[in-house]
């Protein structure tokens, strides 16, 4: 009988020990995982099971794997340590970890030096463009702001990044204590519920 | 569309760099300041950046104001 197992939204290491278990106990199972991270875990069980592996590409990011054990691993006493030392929970960047979001709460980058950290915010921000993955969210305020008005010198970089599927909040009252609030020329103005909801949620912050 | 081509200008500082820049803004010449890209340098440094088309004009305005160093194709 072939069974299938259900491992989508867990968090690792579950999947890789639910299909562990399901093929001890099964000839061949079927893993419908919704992550790279349980794709690389079951595929190193396979090979530490000899099983024969194979996995399919669905919708929505959805992975199916087709395990099938192979007759010499039926007598082959399984060392469960051994497995347990390959698996991985490493942090794969990106989805795994929640958003990325980029806060840029000064239009300089560090202190000590203004005209330096002119330069270097500029330089921060066109780099983001070359970050892989990109981020998701990138948040301006108090004079962040003013990175995202007219004649800012990353204006271009901040339309791209927003072109690109960046999400770019600015503060509302921030531009409007800046009288910059007709001026705003990249991203949309927001406010201080969804600044500290994007912030609480994030996966990882990023302060230039 | 075609993709727009790039030439970089390297400084010995990043003072030069600056000072070069006050100059395109002056002659309004386009112009962005970058990180020199990882490929060229491994030095945390900055660039002036242009537009092919403009290397000459930039040339021609930095020539006796400002040295550079190189320029290069991105």
């Amino acid at each position: 009988m072939q069974v299938t197992i259900d491992a989508r939204g867990l968090a690792c290491p579950q999947p890789v020990i639910m299909a562990k278990k399901a093929i001890e106990e099964n000839e061949q199972i079927n893993v419908v995982v919704d992550n790279d991270m349980a794709v690389e875990n079951i595929r190193r069980l396979a090979v530490k099971m000899a099983c024969g592996f194979s996995v399919t590409e669905k919708e929505g990011g959805i992975r199916e794997i087709a395990l099938v054990r192979t007759g010499a691993t039926s007598q082959t006493p399984i060392d469960s340590e051994a497995i347990a030392a390959e698996i991985s929970c490493a942090v794969v960047a990106g989805k795994e970890t929640g958003p990325l979001v980029v806060v840029l709460s000064d239009n300089h980058m560090g202190r000590g030096d203004d005209v330096l950290g002119d330069i270097l915010i500029r330089g921060f921000v066109h780099t983001l463009l070359q970050l892989k993955p990109l981020p998701d969210t990138i948040i301006c305020y108090n004079a962040g702001v003013k990175l995202a008005v007219k004649d800012s010198a990353v204006l271009d970089d901040l339309q791209q990044l927003a072109k690109d599927g960046v999400d770019i909040l600015v503060c509302g009252t921030c531009v409007n204590y800046f009288e910059v609030g007709d001026q705003v020329a990249a991203g949309h103005i927001s406010n201080m519920y969804d600044i500290a909801e994007t912030m609480a949620g994030a996966g990882r912050l990023l302060r230039p | 569309m075609e993709e727009q081509r790039y030439v970089v200008f390297l400084f010995p500082s990043v003072s030069y760099a600056l000072k070069a820049e006050k100059i395109l803004k002056v002659a309004r010449i386009a112009h962005k300041l970058i990180p020199v890209p990882r490929h060229i340098s491994s030095d945390c440094g900055v660039c002036v950046r242009i537009t092919e088309d403009k290397q000459q004009d930039v040339e021609r305005e930095l020539l006796g104001k400002v040295e550079w160093d190189k320029v290069l194709l991105l």
